[in-house]
């Protein structure tokens, strides 16, 4: 390894020994993925999943030679947006090295593909959200990066688009935020025949607001590692979707809290009709050591039909001290008496059980928006 | 000790001289369960069961779902899976041998006492040893006496309900329990009979690496009630004892049936526990159950609630210190209309312990009004401590309504910093502190075992912070 002549023997130290670090991770990550096996019934993240259906038809889609590719667009993103290309290798080490839930060997296939897609190195306050769009009418594996440098002020819209019955798509994420620094992201995505998301937030000290909002897909599973790295973070994670037909919606999320004195946040909320299937398992780890950690995940669910079904596995692991941790989750049908209400005033049924269903989730576009 | 007004207790951390008629040696085999049938004099068709049930649990893999990892330290080979005084077991207080009273004593359960309760039928090693049945009972109609007994003499009651709670290929221990099953209860109570007191059965493990297997089934007939209680303190030994048993409850139409547990073995004990009730149309079905000792516990108290306005109702307290892991839940399963379900579980960390909460609660399809509340809260002691929380919750359908809550929490600094300035020690006040926070739970408890629970939580809170 070659030094400048300007660095003085400890920064030398410091950064053979930071290589040394990222070189023994990347062995290990590479590990992962020759060891990983494409989710099966046996794979605990994938319970109430139906992996031998969707991880399979996902994983043989991505084996075959067809690379279908989609269009990628950003507006307003100024010096900020790169676009991402095959020989990013800083990127595609930051991509080997993310953390999935049960996906490893899925994440493995979506390497093989790895060079489109964007990346965002904001240094100043946004003036204007930066707007990222996929959209594709095959299959498209775009990967987006996000790096907020500390202090910054920004807000990001991400908007991932079907454009025809067997559009399918599979995207990473990373997202790093640095000490002082804010974002608000935004994602929403639709129409597809198959969709997969895997988010990485890494927190170092900033306030992280992520909001989810998936519609009319066949197929969706959402994966989000939330990881707080220094004292101070504050993440929070939203969703709200609202399912209809045959919709199945898979969300994952872990919080992951290697340093106390941070918070985290979740709310994720689902509207359910026809005969829409929805999973959500999350799961609050407090690290050992990691005092002083408030984390909270609550998963709210209306159930509009007989033939819905919610599948809901909240789950904390808290191995530190002074943790002030909770979770509740709760599926009901809607309301009689809000619509009762809506009715004596005249509403028809149809109208009044949509109004109450957007009431039940405008809650979470509030606490996104900072009006709650 | 003079600072505190507990006394150290040495109940329970003792043995004695080991004294079996029969053994049937380490490890499970087929030779094993014919020595277990022929010592037993049991019919054929049993004896091709548990055959059966050796096979599918040597086929069946461990549970993954359903499990801690620490489950794959369990060594099947290392295990006794058959003991046994004798294959009579002792009718009047006399002919019970002299040591075995010696333990009753000890567990504090003094002589008269026992012939004050209704019943005892306490269990020394895998058989009854003592069985003492108020006549009265018998008048009733009611039947308890052992599993062994109960096939033989009331196999025409036993037989139809014999694992159909919990099916020979349920789990791995299930297999294991039907393959080398012996000791346990049977109960039966006729038609519109309400027991008035309580049921009860001590049990003791009291030989070193001996498994036990008990099997108790109660069959509460139409508008019947019954309470029955199972309290284990464990001697202390060196290798590990497997303990997995299988407890299946039946309340037919309009039967209650509460079964409450407080379970103290030793950290050498492997507790794996199935127990599941059937709960019919208007039937009740409550699991009290307090888990305080043992190495590794794993534990589901589940209701399958099958009649329509049927409920269910888990209580639940565990307590692991360092060595522990107590992995205990519940599981309600609505498979008819109008049925609720209530679970409440209270977990506290010591040292380095770890208590989980691991819970299930399905609404098949096409139930309506079905209501389920769930509750766990966890309080963690040291820094060292670790909690966790693994629910499952299945809705389907638009008509029934299902909440969970949980939390994680401290002792309030505050709260011990005040009670020590008014003189209390800091093991007092944390001991005050923890049994503030199951208060609620331990009064669902018998007076008797909410007295022992507190008493054994002062010891806990002494050893790991006084």
């Amino acid at each position: 390894m070659d030094f400048p002549a300007s660095m003085s023997m400890e920064e030398a130290f410091a950064l053979a020994e930071a290589e040394a670090k990222l070189n023994a991770a990347l062995q290990e990550s590479k590990a992962r993925f020759e060891q990983a096996v494409l989710p099966n019934r046996l794979n605990e993240d994938w319970r109430f999943g139906r992996p031998h259906k969707y991880a399979t038809a996902l994983a043989e889609l991505l084996q075959s030679d067809t690379h279908t590719q989609g269009e990628a667009n950003v507006q307003h993103g100024g010096d900020a947006a790169v676009r991402l290309t095959a020989e990013d290798e800083d990127l595609r080490q930051t991509e080997l090295l993310m953390p999935t839930i049960g996906s490893d060997a899925l994440l493995g296939l979506h390497l093989e593909r790895f060079g489109s897609g964007y990346a965002l190195y904001i240094e100043e306050n946004t003036a204007e959200p930066i707007h990222i769009h996929y959209s594709t009418a095959g299959l498209y594996t775009p990967s987006t990066f996000i790096m907020v440098a500390p202090g910054v002020k920004a807000e990001v819209v991400e908007h991932h688009e079907g454009l025809g019955e067997d559009a399918g798509m599979f995207v990473t994420r990373n997202i790093q935020v640095a000490e002082g620094a804010e974002l608000k992201i935004s994602l929403s995505s639709n129409n597809m025949a198959r969709y997969m998301c895997i988010t990485n937030i890494q927190n170092m000290g900033g306030a992280v607001k992520h909001l989810t909002r998936h519609e009319g897909h066949a197929w969706a599973r959402e994966e989000t590692v939330a990881e707080t790295y220094t004292e101070g973070s504050d993440t929070r994670l939203f969703s709200a979707n609202s399912l209809s037909g045959d919709n199945i919606l898979d969300q994952h999320t872990r919080q992951i809290h290697h340093v106390g004195g941070a918070t985290s946040d979740l709310l994720y909320k689902n509207v359910l009709d026809d005969k829409s299937t929805a999973i959500f398992a999350g799961n609050i780890y407090v690290a050992p050591g990691a005092h002083r950690t408030d984390a909270y995940q609550s998963n709210r669910n209306m159930l509009l039909s007989e033939k819905a079904t919610v599948n809901s596995l909240p789950g904390l692991e808290i191995l530190a001290d002074k943790v002030r941790c909770s979770h509740g989750s709760a599926s009901a049908p809607m309301d009689e008496e809000q619509l009762f209400y809506l009715l004596s005033r005249g509403i028809p049924q149809y109208e009044a059980q949509k109004l109450v269903a957007r009431g039940f989730m405008d809650d979470v576009l509030a606490r996104f928006n900072g009006e709650a | 000790m003079d600072e505190t007004p507990f006394q150290m207790d040495t109940r329970g951390a003792f043995s004695f001289p080991e004294n079996h008629k029969y053994d049937a040696g380490f490890g499970l085999t087929e030779e094993t369960i014919d020595y277990i049938c022929d010592v037993k004099g049991e019919p054929d068709w049993l004896r091709q069961f548990r055959k059966e049930a050796l096979r599918k649990f040597n086929e069946m893999p461990m549970p993954t779902h359903w499990a801690p990892a620490e489950i794959s330290g369990v060594d099947f080979e290392s295990f006794r899976y058959y003991l046994s005084h004798g294959a009579t077991p002792s009718r009047s207080w006399e002919e019970v041998p002299d040591d075995m009273k010696r333990t009753f004593e000890r567990l504090g359960v003094p002589e008269q006492e026992r012939a004050f309760l209704a019943g005892v039928d306490a269990q020394y090693d895998s058989e009854t040893a003592y069985t003492n049945m108020r006549e009265e009972l018998t008048k009733k109609g009611v039947i308890f006496v052992n599993s062994t007994e109960g096939l033989k003499e009331y196999e025409h009651i036993f037989r139809p309900w014999f694992g159909k709670v919990i099916p020979v290929g349920d789990n791995k221990f299930s297999a294991l329990n039907h393959a080398a099953f012996s000791g346990g209860s049977f109960i039966y109570v006729p038609k519109g009979v309400k027991l008035a007191q309580p049921l009860q059965a001590y049990f003791r493990i009291n030989s070193e690496s001996m498994g036990q297997f008990e099997r108790t089934l109660i069959i509460a007939d139409e508008g019947a009630e019954l309470m029955y209680m199972e309290g284990c303190t464990a001697p202390q030994y060196d290798s590990a004892t497997l303990h997995s048993g299988v407890v299946e409850l039946v309340a037919l139409k309009g039967a209650k049936i509460q079964y409450v547990t407080v379970q103290n073995w030793s950290t050498n004990v492997y507790n794996l526990v199935i127990q599941r009730g059937l709960a019919m149309e208007d039937a009740e079905i409550r699991w009290i159950d307090c888990n305080l000792g043992s190495g590794l516990t794993m534990k589901y108290p589940a209701v399958v609630l099958q009649g329509p306005r049927a409920k269910g109702e888990v209580v639940s307290i565990s307590l692991a210190h360092s060595g522990q892991l107590q992995d205990t839940g519940a599981r309600m399963i609505h498979a008819a209309p109008h049925t609720t379900s209530n679970i409440v579980a209270k977990s506290i960390s010591i040292g380095e312990g770890r208590a989980s909460y691991r819970g299930e609660v399905n609404v098949l399809k096409g139930m309506k009004g079905c209501k389920n509340n769930t509750e766990c809260d966890a309080l963690l002691i040291n820094a060292t401590s670790r909690t966790d929380t693994y629910p499952a919750i299945t809705v389907n359908g638009n008509a029934s309504a299902v909440q969970h809550e949980a939390s994680v929490s401290q002792v309030d600094e505050e709260m011990l910093f005040y009670m020590q300035q008014r003189g209390l020690t800091r093991a007092q006040a944390m001991s005050l502190a923890v049994n503030g926070f199951i208060n609620d739970l331990v009064k669902e408890f018998p007076m008797e075992y909410s007295v022992e629970l507190r008493r054994l939580i002062d010891l806990e809170m002494e050893d790991s912070i006084g």
